[in-house]
């Protein structure tokens, strides 16, 4: 055990994936966090009043539900008594909420926690600039028409042009670039073809497809309330494509360096609508609660590397998290690295195996290992799935734990990379 | 004395009047608090050092709920109403003139009389409380304001709101009444006070002065009167006077002196409130409050000794049109709701009814955008197996079939506690016969609601043989939680209004597969004051419940019509109703007033005409024998509970009182002549009832006579 005491993942759930502007686009990220914050209290039989605190990861938080945790508790019926905070470490959010809920447990504070992650990327709004926000702002205060007047005619074609907000999440304020472009650096210096790339984007569809039986053990449906198209739930994800081909792959253009590059939509994450949750308890609640866990969190890492390769950001956690844990790549029975880019994980891979990037930048004396294919993302990843921002690491943390009992294997390691050049893993343990 | 009122004086010399009747939670206008009130008003009118008037309630719901109506009802006679009549508007009229600024400060109900008061006063400050509601509901019970209501709301806001406050009866809540000038500003309630002593000080000693609405002017007031009455015409369907009675009264209001109105609104009240209809609709007012006492069987022994415990947390079984009713109206009143079925898809279409509701309710303004959502977050929709131990209540809804039920009930009866209320909203299984295998089959009662529920105010509790006390209670206690009226009936087929409704549908169906048109079978009952006709419900209900219970009834119930092949035959087609888009009528098509045109087959090409009488006897009457059955067989203990059911359960021509009502109305010696003319014309079923042709033989009613109405004016027979 390398931890004071056992922190249990007792349960989880989540919504199906949609792709952005699809099935869930009309639905607020609010109601989908309530729908799985709701139905989670509802299937584990727990009292409300009881829970410690509602952590939750949210990146592109609505403006009009500022602490968007808090809004989801109270909305899913959770007692007002019971705090909640929003938590935000990009795409680690979801990451975030499970070691954060896990710290205050392990220092005493509380022993029942429900946290979970949530994301709308149809509903990321657009944005005017300081400029023009200025003279709506001007207008709104104009008292006449004459003052009116005047401060209309001082707008400019350019103040009308809306800045899009997922487009500036996306893009790391530091090294200036997209993370699209972090991920065209990696596949340049780790010498990654478009057809690695694209093979291992067939995968991840092929993978997910095959898997879509057993992803609906961790999914309830979202209903859809106000849908005009006949439409009254989704109950599985639409990102996976069931006949994904690599001459469809081939087919698509560069997206972020249109003349020489590699990284497509097609073997990049989808962007994605979405939310999980889970509930934690220590070891204490847990045999108070008579329920069964999924399992048990054995150790974590976060760690920082150079913004513009931040897709190697797994490599730098997994090699933190052995330092804290001892626990090392042939210790996992099972890998989910998400796969924000193909390139990316496939990166990763190769640094993880290799001597003198290990020894150059993590200062080992031996590789970190080999992450096998076999184990990698049995379920497929991001590529297929999406990658609803804020939800993706309690998703991988409750995709690992049913596929460990699945297999009744015991340990399996999750990690993802960070937009601006961060990494996180985490180590579970079923027993 | 002066218990009703309390009055103090501030020292800047403003008059505060506090209505707070003891051991009440309601204020009301009885004679001995217009004795108290005219008393201060004695004071009130003689003290020189006052500056102004509030007047208030202590209450926290009800500012003044009224007149006590029964000075309309016991040994009602035109002399003893121009009293009370007159008394009122006295009273208020002594207010209207007290020579500084009077303000009403409401909060809570303030209806009829209450708001009457109000309107004497130079002001009206309404608390933003979601419990204000102000309005003169007087026209829903065939009567009209009369105590200077249909005279100074007009003068005050204008004709068109006035007429349709008065003519629709409706309840404004403070923002709309703000809205149309029924009241001049809203406050918070813990500021009313304050707020109206302010308006006493800004007033600095005037009185309002009045200034004429321009709608008030002809020709746009005599427009605004001919608009009202054709539409006044088109919605009582000649079967209730009051609406156009009042408007009279209204309109004259705005040529003729103060006095002169006043005396009109005594007299069209006097002539409204003798009437049949008047009568029954202040019964139908009585019978309502009754329900809402309803009290378990004398012979279950005393009620349990603990308060029935608030319901917080229920089960609705079934997501299905009942189910997701019922999950809706559960929810918008607090309650937190697991909604199971057995997949998503039933309960996605679940979901999206139940928020097609929320969205009707606020665009009807009955529920704020913001309440409507939270009330929507309650419901959780789940097919999985969960935990059931924090719900209070289950109520199962499935599928109308006894075998289903009965494992439903025994799986929840493995998973809950053996104290739990266990109810089915089953329509025409025996809940005896859910209940058979349980263990605990003492907890088991049927909680039925009609459809829509949201509408339909009338819930039916029934009692198994077994269900005991406890169980009898806590449903009751639900029933009242929830805000529905409750008639409590005996297992038996159909229950109470099942039972009298079906045989009258399948007697529509029966006359449409004869021969008669659609249109004159549905004309008939709408004329005779029915909501809708039966075709049309039974497109509402949908024909394939329709024939269920129907099917369902007639293998329980001997004596009964059997059902003709015409709903099976639809049924084929997938004509179920409404639902399916196709029934009796074609809802398709855009007009929705157009009948099936496919139908053609199902009946002779030549249309039957017979004598309208004939078709409405037939109608009613299977109506009434069956009524007077579930007397006999005791379903119901009394012909009061009866009528409530039809009438809150399905709309029966609330004027005339319910079918045992009209029974006595039309004469039973008639009813069992007519009924005994069919059965040897038409078909033996339509024999009149053991009952009816024993109180023929003794010259029985089923109510005590009422005193003879001076004035009465008496329905010409169908």
């Amino acid at each position: 055990m390398f931890m004071k005491e056992p922190i249990y993942i007792v349960d989880g759930v989540r919504t199906p994936f949609a792709k952005a502007g699809t099935t869930l686009a009309g639905i607020e990220a609010v109601d989908l966090g309530k729908s799985v914050v709701r139905f989670l209290v509802a299937r584990t039989g727990i009292d409300a009043s009881k829970i410690e605190e509602v952590i939750v990861g949210c990146v592109g938080q609505p403006a009009d539900s500022a602490n968007i945790g808090r809004v989801i508790a109270l909305r899913a019926g959770i007692p007002d008594s019971v705090p909640a905070i929003t938590v935000h470490r990009n795409c680690a959010s979801g990451f975030e909420a499970v070691t954060q809920a896990a710290e205050k447990m392990l220092a005493g504070r509380g022993d029942i926690f429900v946290l979970g992650g949530v994301e709308s990327m149809s509903q990321i709004p657009l944005l005017y600039s300081h400029q023009a926000a200025k003279k709506f702002g001007a207008f709104a205060r104009a008292k006449n028409l004459s003052q009116k007047f005047g401060v209309l005619s001082s707008f400019r074609p350019t103040d009308f042009q809306p800045r899009i907000g997922l487009q500036l999440g996306l893009s790391d304020p530091v090294c200036g670039c997209n993370m699209g472009q972090t991920a065209e650096t990696l596949s340049r210096e780790f010498g990654i073809l478009r057809e690695e790339q694209d093979a291992f984007a067939m995968r991840s569809h092929h993978k997910a497809v095959a898997a879509r039986e057993k992803l609906k053990q961790e999914i309830t449906p979202v209903y859809l309330p106000g849908a005009k198209n006949g439409l009254t739930f989704m109950d599985q994800d639409n990102g996976p494509r069931e006949n994904q081909t690599m001459e469809a792959l081939a087919k698509l253009k560069p997206a972020f360096e249109p003349e020489n590059g590699t990284v497509t939509a097609g073997n990049s994450s989808q962007i994605t609508d979405g939310a999980a949750a889970l509930l934690l308890m220590t070891e204490n609640a847990l045999k108070r609660s008579g329920l069964n866990p999924l399992g048990r969190l054995e150790g974590y890492a976060y760690a920082g590397l150079d913004p513009s390769r931040m897709g190697l950001g797994p490599v730098y956690a997994i090699h933190r998290a052995e330092q804290r844990t001892g626990l090392g790549l042939k210790d996992a029975e099972i890998i989910e690295i998400n796969e924000a880019f193909a390139a990316q994980v496939i990166a990763c891979q190769k640094a993880a195996k290799s001597e003198v990037y290990c020894r150059e930048h993590l200062k080992r004396d031996t590789p970190l290992g080999e992450i096998p294919d076999e184990i990698l993302n049995v379920n497929g990843g991001g590529i297929a799935l999406g990658h609803p921002v804020g939800v993706t690491g309690a998703r991988l943390v409750l995709t690992a734990l049913k596929e460990l009992h699945r297999r009744k294997a015991d340990r399996a390691l999750v990690s993802l990379c960070v937009g601006g050049g961060q990494g996180g893993a985490l180590w579970l343990n079923r027993n | 004395m002066d218990e009703n009122i309390q009055r103090e004086v501030s020292d800047a010399g403003v008059a505060i009047l506090t209505f707070d009747r003891p051991g009440s939670t309601a204020n009301i206008f009885d004679e001995g608090t217009l004795d108290e009130l005219n008393e201060h008003l004695d004071f009130l009118e003689t003290e020189k050092r006052l500056k102004g008037l509030i007047i208030r309630s202590a209450k926290s719901r009800i500012f003044v709920a009224g007149a006590d109506l029964k000075i309309f009802t016991q040994e009602v006679s035109a002399e003893r109403i121009a009293v009370a009549i007159e008394r009122g508007q006295k009273t208020f009229d002594r207010i209207a003139r007290l020579p500084y600024p009077t303000i009403a400060a409401i909060h809570g109900v303030a209806l009829g009389g209450g708001f009457e008061i109000a309107l004497a006063c130079d002001y009206r400050i309404a608390s933003s409380d979601s419990e204000t509601k102000v309005g003169l509901p007087e026209t829903n019970l065939g009567i009209l304001p009369a105590w200077g209501g249909s005279t100074r709301l007009p003068k005050l806001i204008g004709l068109p709101n006035a007429v349709e406050a008065i003519l629709s009866g409706r309840q404004y809540s403070a923002q709309q009444a703000i809205d149309r000038g029924m009241v001049d500003s809203v406050v918070h309630r813990e500021q009313l006070t304050t707020a109206a002593g302010r308006r006493i000080q800004q007033s600095a000693g005037q009185k309002r002065s009045q200034r004429t609405h321009i709608s008030n002017r002809p020709p746009l007031s005599q427009m605004i009167k001919k608009r009202a009455e054709k539409k006044a015409a088109a919605r009582t369907h000649g079967h209730y006077p009051a609406p156009l009675k009042a408007l009279e009264v209204a309109y004259a209001s705005l040529s003729v002196s103060h006095q002169q109105s006043l005396e009109n609104e005594k007299n069209g009240f006097i002539e409204l409130a003798l009437s049949e209809t008047a009568q029954n609709l202040i019964g139908l007012f009585f019978l309502q409050e009754r329900a809402k006492k309803l009290q378990i069987p004398q012979e279950l022994g005393p009620a349990p000794a603990a308060p029935v415990q608030a319901v917080n947390r229920a089960l609705v079984v079934g997501a299905g049109l009942m189910g997701a009713g019922i999950a809706q109206w559960l929810s918008s009143r607090g309650i937190h709701v697991i909604l199971k079925d057995i997949g998503p898809a039933p309960l996605g279409t679940a979901m999206q009814t139940i928020a097609k509701l929320y969205r009707e309710a606020v665009k009807r303004y009955l529920l704020s955008q913001v309440a409507a959502r939270n009330a929507f977050d309650r419901i959780l929709p789940i097919f999985e197996e969960v935990p059931l131990l924090q719900i209070e209540l289950v109520i199962e809804a499935a599928v109308e079939k006894l075998d289903l039920k009965k494992q439903i009930f025994a799986d929840l009866e493995s998973r809950v506690t053996s104290k739990l209320v266990l109810a089915s909203n089953t329509s025409a299984l025996s809940i005896d016969a859910i209940a058979e295998s349980l263990e605990h089959p003492e907890r088991v009662v049927g909680i039925h609601f009609f459809n829509p529920v949201h509408r339909m105010q009338l819930v039916e509790i029934v009692r198994g043989t077994r269900t005991d006390a406890a169980t009898l209670s806590a449903a009751i206690g639900f029933v009242r939680q929830i805000g529905k009226l409750p008639v409590l009936v005996k297992d038996s087929p159909g229950f109470l209004v099942n039972r009298i409704l079906l045989p009258y549908m399948v007697e529509a169906v029966r006359l449409f597969a004869i021969g008669y048109r659609i249109e004159s079978i549905d004309r008939a009952m709408l004329d005779f004051g029915m909501p809708m006709g039966p075709l049309r419900l039974t497109d509402e209900v949908g024909l394939d419940v329709a024939e269920h219970v129907a099917k369902e009834l007639e293998s329980r119930v001997k004596h009964l019509a059997p059902l003709n092949d015409t709903l099976g035959k639809m049924i084929s087609k997938g004509w179920l109703g409404r639902k399916s888009g196709k029934g009796f009528y074609d809802y398709d098509s855009r007009g929705e007033g157009k009948t099936n045109s496919q139908l053609g087959h199902m009946h002779p090409a030549e249309p039957k005409t017979v004598p309208e009488g004939d078709l409405r006897d037939r109608l009613v009457l299977v109506m009434v024998n069956e009524a007077a059955r579930t007397i006999e067989e005791k379903v119901v203990e009394a012909p009061e509970e009866v009528d409530f059911g039809m009438i809150m359960g399905t709309g029966w021509a609330p004027f005339r009182g319910g079918p045992l009502r009209f029974a006595d109305h039309l004469g039973i010696a008639t009813v069992v002549s007519r009924l005994n003319n069919l059965r040897d014309r038409v078909a033996p079923y339509f024999a009149p009832c053991q009952l009816l042709t024993e109180m023929v033989n003794r010259g029985g009613t089923f109510y005590p006579q009422r005193k003879p109405l001076p004035s009465t004016q008496t329905e010409p027979d169908p």
